[in-house]
């Protein structure tokens, strides 16, 4: 929406400072009939409806004044306000039940129709979790697929921050509003996606992340994804509504197997055994569905990057996965201090990726 | 009857003279101190006249003045016990003490006569020697400690009665003969803690040679069991010896504390000091009511090893500021401002979150990442400015642990490490600092240059592994000092790189 130009879209706007759900919207907009103005609204009987909080709440900001200074310091701090009755609202999300009728965006909206693939997981991943969401992520990225996640700790931060390293584009759906990103540590992260890619909240910006806020907003995350992508994640994991919305809303459900004793790759690898998801051992997998035939390669720049023989020795002894530090010092049979400067220098030019708990592994 | 005999007090580690002044004169018998003395010191009263009286002498039923001269000076402590008794007893004749105030006089009485050992004798007595006083007697307990003292007659004394027989010329007592200190240390030297008993850990040891070198701070990460402790126990093996200079100035410290070894009467080697996390603060900082020192000016020219970092009170952490850029603290406390030394090297450990096994291969961390952020971020800005080292260290494996190889021992890394400091003393000859990490950022900027290769390493390093800003002069500086172990003049790409690989903590992977 770009301006007030209407009864009903000032009473849209009005709205949508509350936060209330699709269904309480519905019905309001629905018992105002066809008369949208706020004198109408004064006259409504809302008992049923809303709670008396509400009620006076609202009574009380039921005020053009108001309402045109809300929808301008919206737009003072670049906020698009997406309503289900505008033509920019994506098509993803228009079929859907439970589609949010408001949709707080930073960013670029033309996202929010290009192909999308959402990544989502645990927020606490293993060293194994992050290096294959990281390899995935970067090759889906890579062919400009748009990689959708929600900000949080773990798979979700490391899918946007891959996403954006690659030069790719990242849409990030909160479970608060802009003025409380939540986690803290990621508002830094939240700011860099606003610019290169895009925020999404349906949450007006002054509301404060709960509990429950999150497993709803995973709704628009499986909503907006084309496909929905899990890494590794717990049987108990807040991933499983982001799955289940993503069977209801009939989206590809993708799932990365694991090993079966860790107790993270026990949705991924219950999904694949139900049948519900399908098998990803490669970014392959995931892009027959989006019609890409021809996948881009790295950068060329990596692949010039000349080995010395010290650090050929370092690479060789991780062809067969993550090592941890003592045992490559112990078998590289460098000294320790060129040891360090050649592994750093590996890491530069990205071909080696450290991990917490002294673990290296190949990126 | 009149009398006046030296002794001397302290405040904080500087001695300052005082005069005993005595007058015993006829009247009621009476016993008073005046000159702003302190519990222990008005209580001298009880020990002067059992001591005296235990000794064989007569304690004059008369009226008894005592001054501690300068009167507006607060004094503390028992030393001051044999000065007012051999005052007391000068006042008689009898006796035939002579050139009694040519002497200064420390020591505490016992009921029985004897004198027992005080603390804090040795910067008294150095105090005493610049201020150019010449002849001691102390107790003999102290004995040790002022054996390193040389230039001045130094007398021991173990019972009242054995210095009222020296100063009335019945008995012969002679100087104490000057110490060996390089002898001292050699004897002493302690080979348990050696780094040839660490298996594996080749990434920790290679950090802490470098932090030996350069004088840098350490902060070691890991999981519980993984030898953070063991690491820091080894690790004054292999600094530079002390120097006397350097063991005077610590013995001074301990001295004072009271935690001075007696039978070897100077500090030898490098303190090791690791206060719980429960520790005060103050007790960390010193002060108190008379404004003792604390552990980092006990850790002064030593290591001061902070286990379980985070779990110190923030507070407490963030007290180690001022001390970790200025070498020194400053207590101050109503009675008292005091400025101790506080020049340690500061090694910390923690875990990588409130459980410790986060990153671990074999056991699953339960800590929620909002946890695990907060537990780090316990760790301020200013604080991780200050230390230049953050490694990881991993558990061994048993395979390590049973294997018969032999590390490197900590002699062979320490010469590596005096040649390093070596260069440094030439580099720092005009500026007031002596190592690496203390470089100003102007001497960072004329001293740590960079070749073309260098140059680009680190604008690399920069960009790809989102190294924070705070970090690139504390690169420099460790850079710096892995090209003086290398003996190199320039900091070269292979330095800058080895540096990089020692910020743990910079890098973002933490969430």
């Amino acid at each position: 929406m770009d301006r007030i130009d209407s009864e009903f879209s000032r009473f849209l706007v009005f709205l949508s400072m509350f936060d209330n759900t699709y269904s309480k919207n519905k019905q309001l907009i629905e018992l105002m009939g066809n008369d949208f103005s706020l004198k109408h609204f004064f006259r409504l009987n809302l008992e049923k409806l809303v709670n008396d909080k509400t009620i006076s709440k609202m009574k009380s900001w039921a005020d053009e004044n108001i309402i045109e200074n809300y929808f301008d310091s919206l737009k003072g701090k670049g906020i698009t306000l997406l309503t289900s009755f505008d033509q920019e609202y994506p098509e993803k999300l228009k079929g859907l039940s439970d589609a949010p009728m408001f949709l707080f965006c930073k960013g670029d909206l033309s996202l929010l129709n290009r192909p999308s693939l959402a990544v989502v997981g645990t927020r606490k991943p293993t060293n194994y979790g992050r290096i294959v969401t990281e390899k995935l992520v970067s090759e889906i990225a890579r062919n400009g697929i748009v990689i959708v996640s929600g900000l949080a700790y773990g798979i979700d931060s490391i899918s946007h921050r891959k996403c954006l390293n690659e030069g790719g584009k990242t849409i990030a759906v909160l479970g608060s509003g802009f003025d409380n990103i939540y986690p803290t540590d990621h508002v830094a992260l939240a700011e860099q996606i606003a610019k290169e890619g895009l925020l999404v909240s349906e949450y007006s910006p002054k509301r404060r992340a709960t509990v429950y806020t999150f497993p709803v907003r995973n709704r628009i995350i499986a909503g907006l994804g084309d496909g929905v992508l899990i890494t590794e994640a717990g049987i108990k994991s807040g991933t499983i509504h982001t799955k289940d919305y993503a069977l209801d809303y009939g989206k590809n459900l993708f799932a990365v197997p694991g090993n079966i004793n860790s107790e993270l790759s026990a949705l991924p690898n219950d999904i694949i055994k139900s049948g519900q998801a399908e098998c990803v051992t490669e970014a392959k997998d995931i892009f027959s569905h989006y019609n890409i035939k021809k996948e881009k390669d790295r950068k060329e720049s990596k692949n010039n990057f000349q080995l010395s023989l010290e650090q050929q020795a370092i690479v060789s002894l991780l062809q067969d996965g993550m090592k941890d530090i003592d045992y490559l010092t112990k078998n590289c049979g460098l000294p320790i201090y060129s040891f360090n400067s050649n592994l750093t220098m590996l890491e530069i030019s990205g071909i080696v990726t450290r991990l917490p708990g002294g673990n290296i592994s190949l990126s | 009857m009149l009398s006046k005999v030296k002794s001397f007090g302290l405040k904080g580690i500087e001695g300052f003279p005082i005069d005993v002044e005595t007058d015993v004169s006829n009247g009621l018998p009476h016993f008073e101190i005046v000159g702003l003395a302190d519990t222990a010191i008005k209580e001298a009263k009880e020990r002067v006249r059992s001591a005296i009286k235990n000794s064989g002498y007569e304690y004059p039923a008369k009226r008894i003045t005592i001054n501690l001269a300068p009167a507006d000076i607060k004094k503390e402590g028992a030393l001051y016990d044999l000065s007012i008794a051999v005052a007391i007893l000068s006042c008689n004749e009898e006796y035939k003490i002579k050139n009694e105030d040519k002497y200064v006089y420390v020591g505490e009485l016992s009921f029985d006569g004897s004198v027992k050992q005080v603390r804090g004798v040795l910067p008294l007595l150095i105090s005493a020697r610049k201020l150019g006083y010449k002849k001691f007697i102390i107790p003999i307990a102290n004995k040790e400690e002022a054996s390193f003292i040389d230039g001045i007659n130094i007398y021991c004394v173990k019972s009242l009665k054995q210095t009222i027989d020296f100063l009335s010329g019945e008995e012969e007592l002679f100087p104490i003969e000057c110490c060996d200190f390089k002898v001292l240390q050699n004897e002493d030297s302690d080979m348990s803690m050696d780094f040839c008993n660490v298996k594996g850990q080749a990434m920790a040891k290679r950090a802490l040679e470098i932090a030996a070198a350069g004088g840098h701070n350490l902060l070691m990460i890991g999981p519980p069991g993984s030898g953070k402790s063991m690491l820091a126990k080894c690790f004054p093996s292999i600094l530079p010896s002390l120097t006397f200079e350097e063991a005077l100035e610590v013995t001074k410290i301990h001295s004072i504390a009271g935690e001075l070894d007696l039978k070897k009467g100077i500090v030898t080697h490098r303190p090791f000091r690791s206060p719980h996390h429960t520790a005060s603060t103050v007790s960390l900082t010193g002060g108190g009511a008379n404004s003792k020192p604390g552990e980092i000016s006990l850790a002064d020219h030593g290591v001061l090893f902070l286990d379980e970092f985070p779990e110190y009170s923030r507070q407490t952490i963030e007290t180690l500021r001022q001390p970790l850029e200025d070498g020194v603290i400053t207590v101050a406390r109503s009675n008292a401002t005091i400025t101790y030394p506080a020049n340690f090297t500061l090694i910390a450990s923690m875990n990588p979150c409130p459980c410790g096994n986060y990153g671990s291969k074999e056991k699953e961390c339960h800590c929620s990442p909002g946890q695990i952020s907060r537990y780090l971020a316990k760790l301020s800005g200013p604080i991780m400015d200050r230390i230049d080292i953050h490694i990881e260290v991993d558990n061994v494996t048993y395979d390590q642990l049973k294997s018969d190889e032999r590390a490197e021992r900590s002699s062979e890394i320490k010469k590596r490490v005096n040649k390093a400091r070596a260069v440094q003393t030439e580099r720092f000859k005009n500026d007031k600092n002596f190592c690496n990490a203390k470089m100003s950022s102007y001497q960072v900027k004329k001293y740590c240059k960079l070749d073309a290769n260098g140059d680009i390493m680190l604008r690399n390093a920069f960009e790809k592994l989102k190294l924070s800003a705070r970090a690139h002069d504390r690169l420099l500086k460790v850079a710096r000092t892995i090209a003086d172990l290398d003996g190199s003049e320039n900091i070269e790409a292979q330095h800058i790189a080895e540096a990089i690989s020692y910020r743990q903590l910079d890098r973002k992977y933490w969430n």
